[in-house]
């Protein structure tokens, strides 16, 4: 697998599209790669932020976010 | 539906003031003095609450939105958002900042907690069948929404949402239904009635296009 090749796997890879069969060859050639394929996947999760971010934000209850920083704080507790 | 990919050419949120902006996926900007997302994460690896509140102000929306778009469920995405925020609590020893960024961090686990979550409710019928009726009668959805000009976009949706807007609607749909919806490439092939090979095409486009429209994005600034 050349590297061209390697980089649109790894992009598939990242939102989790790349099909079993397709996964052992990746996996060998992530290791062949090494450090800059480790580098390169690292870089395409930032796909990820980019398609939160295109969202809309949603709205969400006071009472909600109440009831998480309750649970927060009492799994604190001894 | 999609990737909420729905701005277009001409709307409020191209305006001068948003085109020499920030890094696309990047954080939002913050006030004078407020914690970075890493300080952030590093008070919540120190069992700081107050770090989590911060954190949870920052994104709630932005991660709810997210959860929605998968579930298309108020009530469902409610619980999911605070059973999200409560891992984010319990794992944040599991990041690390050379890893990634939080947001990118928090993003993938709400993602999985979010399609997980819609198959272990077996809600994945009943939106597919929503998501189908929305296809069917608005194909072009995510291109023009009819509340758009309602919005104030930020200045980092603008531009993510510019780079995403340049693809084909095929594209756009592929990487919307294995994004958003966690299908796999013959998932997305049977659902569209499309050749496998062409679903893999149209996936590998598109994500080289919006990864390189980023990355020429972060270059540029």
């Amino acid at each position: 697998m050349s590297f061209d090749e390697f980089q649109n796997q790894a992009r598939l890879y990242v939102i989790g599209a790349l099909e079993p069969e397709e996964l052992e060859a990746f996996e060998q050639a992530r290791k062949d790669f090494g450090q800059k394929a480790e580098d390169f996947v690292g870089e395409c999760y930032s796909m990820h932020e980019a398609f939160a971010l295109s969202l809309r934000p949603a709205k969400s209850s006071d009472a909600l976010k109440d009831r998480l920083m309750s649970m927060v704080r009492n799994r604190q507790k001894p | 539906m999609a990737l909420d990919f729905s701005s277009t050419p001409g709307t409020p949120d191209e305006s001068a003031e948003t085109r020499n902006v920030r890094l696309p996926a990047a954080s939002p900007i913050l006030e004078p003095g407020a914690p970075t997302d890493l300080e952030l994460m590093h008070g919540i690896q120190a069992e700081d609450p107050e770090a989590l509140s911060v954190l949870y102000d920052r994104y709630n929306g932005i991660i709810k939105a997210l959860i929605l778009r998968v579930i298309h469920n108020e009530a469902e995405a409610d619980d999911l958002l605070q059973e999200i925020f409560m891992e984010i609590w319990n794992q944040a020893r599991n990041f690390s900042a050379q890893k990634g960024k939080p947001l990118g961090w928090m993003v993938t686990l709400a993602r999985r907690r979010a399609i997980d979550g819609l198959r272990k409710k077996q809600a994945y019928a009943r939106a597919g069948e929503r998501l189908q009726t929305e296809t069917e009668q608005q194909p072009d959805a995510w291109v023009h929404n009819a509340t758009e000009e309602e919005i104030s976009f930020s200045d980092t949706r603008v531009l993510v949402r510019r780079v995403i807007d340049t693809l084909p609607v095929a594209q756009q749909q592929a990487i919307n239904f294995a994004f958003f919806r966690g299908m796999s490439q013959r998932e997305i092939a049977a659902k569209t009635n499309t050749p496998l090979g062409t679903v893999k095409t149209r996936l590998e486009l598109g994500l080289k296009k919006i990864y390189d429209g980023l990355k020429e994005l972060r270059d540029e600034l």
